[in-house]
């Protein structure tokens, strides 16, 4: 079987926790002020 | 292919934003008919003059009715020019009552300019080639500043004029 000649670490999970807090504050930023400017634009 | 969780998550989050903005964005032009100012109509850079829109007596604002209005301008390196007044000075100041409608029209005989009333809503570009329009309603009363915001060359901030949106 193929799946066994993988080397092991690839088995491994990281830990992304940091990095999808971190993306997601960058994310909620961007939709926030898009909404912002649209706000902005209706309100003019 | 063996995807993190998290991963997964944010490819979703980033497909479906994708996904949004397009709906958004067909919905603005098939729907509402959101499109470019230029609109497609053109006019020949040459000769402007041509055009009865743009004969020099009938730049500037002009009352079509109550609370309608018409700014038809020509934008050139460096100046608005938007008519003359009783003396034969260049108008360089603009009145409207606040809540009317203004159809602006601007076209250019050299090159790309900006039309920004800044502050407002009303923002395109002047192309030489196109008759550029848009319709906008001032409802905030106080004095704006038009200006070019497409750099245009050596003369580019001296290009403004001021449009005061009375009570
Ligand atoms: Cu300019």
């Amino acid at each position: 079987m193929k799946k066994k000649t993988l080397p092991k670490s690839s088995s491994q999970e990281p830990n992304l926790k940091g990095t999808i807090i971190s993306v997601s504050i960058i994310g909620l930023i961007i939709v926030a002020s898009w909404f912002g400017v649209f706000g902005l634009f209706l309100s003019r | 292919m063996h995807l993190h969780k998290y991963e997964k998550w944010w490819l979703i989050f980033g497909v479906g934003t994708l996904i949004a903005f397009l709906l958004i964005l067909a919905y603005g032009a098939f729907y509402l008919g959101t499109h470019p100012q230029s609109h497609g109509v053109t006019i020949d850079p040459e000769n402007i003059g041509a055009e009865e829109t743009f004969k020099p007596e009938n730049l500037g604002l002009t009352k079509l009715d109550e609370g309608k209005y018409v700014l038809n301008v020509v934008a050139s390196a460096f100046n608005y020019d938007l008519g003359t007044d009783e003396e034969g000075k260049p108008v360089k100041h603009i009145q409207i009552p606040k809540g009317s409608t203004v159809l602006i029209q601007a076209v250019t005989p050299d090159v790309i300019h900006g039309f920004n009333i800044a502050g407002t809503n009303a923002n395109m570009m002047v192309e030489p080639g196109f008759i550029s329009s848009m319709e906008v309603t001032l409802n905030k009363p106080g004095e704006y500043t038009l200006l070019c915001n497409e750099y245009c060359g050596s003369g580019h901030h001296m290009m403004f004029a001021t449009v005061e949106v009375t009570e």
